[in-house]
């Protein structure tokens, strides 16, 4: 990863390692390590190629790496400097100030109102503020080491190019396995439900370059191509590097583990159940009787039919109807909003009562999202938040 | 008015402050029954976030998804409680008649008393299969018939079927001549039949011009 920095200082005192690179790296997607980082660096000069003449471009580069060096190295003494600064300020250790530390004291000193978290101050490593950039793609004659230089994005084209590749390969390996009469191993199928193909700001820290739209949609196109093949698991070390697993929805949020009250039932009380304007705090007792206490008052604190059946919507659907004891507190928004806020914290509450299986259930029932939808406002020229007013030309 | 900041505060903090669900969200699956059998497909939903249920469902025999849309239908200016009360006279009103009939015919025996399937019944017999659209072709005006899709024409037989009972004395209530009406559809006889007859009748005798509808 070192070759990823911008220094001409790493390249002289790792000269000896980077030209072993320049030479057994000739094919920079066979690297181990961010295959598509960085290719080459600028290779050291040799006394044969000191002498020819070094091109402008190539001037320019090296002017341009060392200003940025230079740069990068008062910054890291400043930083360090801050750092010790901070650290005595805030009586402690310098040696010992970590990253979280300074966040902290930073947000202690200067205390900011800014909604925007990015516009509040802040001190961060200067290799956090100041991007890594790519390292010369050239030598010092000005001839680029990529065959795809020109096309401005080496390493995505070179990215394409490979999956192409690896498509003809199993095209050419079905053809071969059916010429003898054998067909896909059905048991080694690709599967990748669970997994989702690398979203295009990861692709673009991957490849160190920013890519377009479309482009991206061009990647995404070709890999679904490739993993659709029959063929597929011959290459799936390939196409996992391009995969990203997905989480369990239903396993993404902690179940909190039931408390015991004063006569010896488990509870759990879930506070900020939110719905439209309403709020509500609810707790959950096993074992009950199917109690239902709402602001002291029992279920019929709501006067609808539809607000009630509510109520018993996940408790019903759980089989936890009569086996629970319900209190309720809840304020703010009108009977819909309340029972929806109450429903939600009655939902996430039974969690801690039943089986993963029936978790799954109930957040495929849609009891477990949070449903936070709020009315749209109006806008002017408009007739409402979307419909427009009537409009005849003539 | 503490709460109110608390909860703006919070919107902020889920930094999604809208009035939809993001286009990649999945419809929720009420039933258990439905859950079960769907099985392995769920297995694919289990890494896409779903949307949250919606205030007027629930896993009960009472959640029927006809009646649902009658009330939807009913409701004038938001006032859902309104016609939740009269779709519920309605139904009781059926029942009544229908329970009364039985009684009145004792070896009349298989009169049907269930208001809801009734129901069900009377929207299936109302619905049409074609509807004539205008299309001008060289300076004239053709009724073309052309074929609804499945929720249309459910649309049609409900709308066909409030307007019918919209159309009434003053001194009648909504739910007595909306409960009239359905008997009648169930039935196969009644004005909104008629209706639906007499579309069917109109797009049979416009046939010739159905080649309109893609040339």
């Amino acid at each position: 990863m070192a070759l990823r920095v911008f220094g001409l200082n790493l390249v002289k005192t790792n000269r000896s390692v980077l030209q072993n690179v320049c030479k057994t790296g000739a094919t920079p997607t066979q690297q181990t390590v961010a295959p598509y980082a960085t290719e080459v660096t600028v290779q050291a000069s040799p006394a044969a190629v000191q002498k020819q003449k070094v091109s402008k471009a190539m001037k320019a580069y090296l002017k341009r790496a060392n200003e940025h060096d230079e740069f990068m190295k008062t910054q890291h003494l400043e930083f360090q400097i801050g750092k010790r600064h901070l650290a005595n300020m805030m009586g402690a250790d310098p040696e010992t100030f970590t990253q979280q530390d300074i966040d902290e004291a930073i947000e202690y000193l200067f205390p900011s109102g800014l909604f925007d978290k990015k516009a509040r101050p802040a001190m961060k490593s200067p290799d956090e503020v100041f991007p890594a950039r790519k390292a010369a793609e050239f030598d010092e004659t000005g001839r680029p080491f990529h065959s795809m230089f020109y096309t401005g994005n080496p390493n995505f084209f070179q990215l394409l190019h490979d999956i192409v590749q690896e498509t003809n390969k199993i095209h050419e390996l079905e053809e071969r396995l059916l010429r003898r009469g054998n067909t896909p191993d059905e048991n080694q199928k690709l599967d990748t439900t669970g997994f989702q193909l690398m979203p295009k700001d990861q692709l673009e820290l991957l490849l160190v370059e920013s890519i377009a739209d479309i482009e991206y949609s061009n990647f995404v196109n070709s890999m679904e191509r490739l993993i659709a093949l029959p063929y597929a698991y011959k290459s799936k070390e390939f196409i996992e590097r391009f995969l990203k697993p997905l989480m369990d929805q239903s396993k993404q949020l902690e179940i909190p583990k039931p408390r015991i009250d004063e006569q010896g039932r488990q509870y759990i009380t879930t506070y900020e159940c939110l719905r439209k304007t309403a709020r509500a705090d609810v707790t959950v007792r096993m074992p009950g009787t199917g109690k239902i206490s709402i602001n002291g008052q029992d279920i019929f604190y709501f006067p609808e039919e539809k607000c009630r059946e509510q109520l018993l919507f996940p408790l019903q659907f759980s089989q936890m109807l009569g086996k629970v004891d319900i209190e309720a507190n809840v304020e703010g928004g009108g009977p819909s909003g309340q029972s929806g806020a109450i429903r939600w914290g009655i939902a996430m509450s039974l969690r801690s009562f039943v089986d993963q299986e029936m978790i799954e259930s109930m957040r495929l029932a849609g009891l477990l999202t949070r449903d936070y939808r709020i009315r749209e406002r109006k806008k002017f020229g408009q007739e409402g938040a979307r419909r427009k007013y009537t409009w005849k030309k003539r | 008015m503490s709460w109110s900041k608390n909860i703006s505060i919070n919107t902020w903090r889920c930094g999604r402050l809208m009035s939809m669900y993001p286009q990649h969200y999945v419809d929720p699956i009420y039933k258990m029954e439905d859950q079960c059998s769907k099985r392995t497909e769920l297995l694919r939903l289990s890494h896409i976030p779903i949307k949250g249920a919606l205030n007027n469902s629930s896993d009960t025999i009472f959640n029927g998804e006809i009646k649902q849309k009658m009330v939807n239908y009913i409701t004038k200016n938001g006032e859902g409680f309104l016609s939740r009360k009269l779709m519920a006279q309605t139904l009781e009103m059926i029942k009544r008649t229908q329970l009364e009939g039985s009684y009145i015919s004792p070896g009349y025996n298989k009169t049907e008393t269930d208001a809801e399937s009734l129901l069900i019944q009377a929207v299936e017999n109302c619905r049409p299969l074609l509807q004539l659209s205008s299309i001008k072709r060289g300076g004239v005006k053709y009724h073309v018939p052309i074929p609804l899709t499945n929720k249309k024409s459910y649309f049609l037989a409900m709308k066909w079927l409030l307007d019918a009972s919209r159309e009434k004395d003053r001194k009648v209530s909504l739910p007595e001549k909306l409960a009239w009406e359905i008997l009648d559809a169930a039935h196969g006889h009644g004005r909104v039949i008629k209706k639906k007859e007499e579309l069917s009748r109109q797009c049979e005798s416009n046939r010739a011009y159905a080649h309109y509808r893609w040339s």
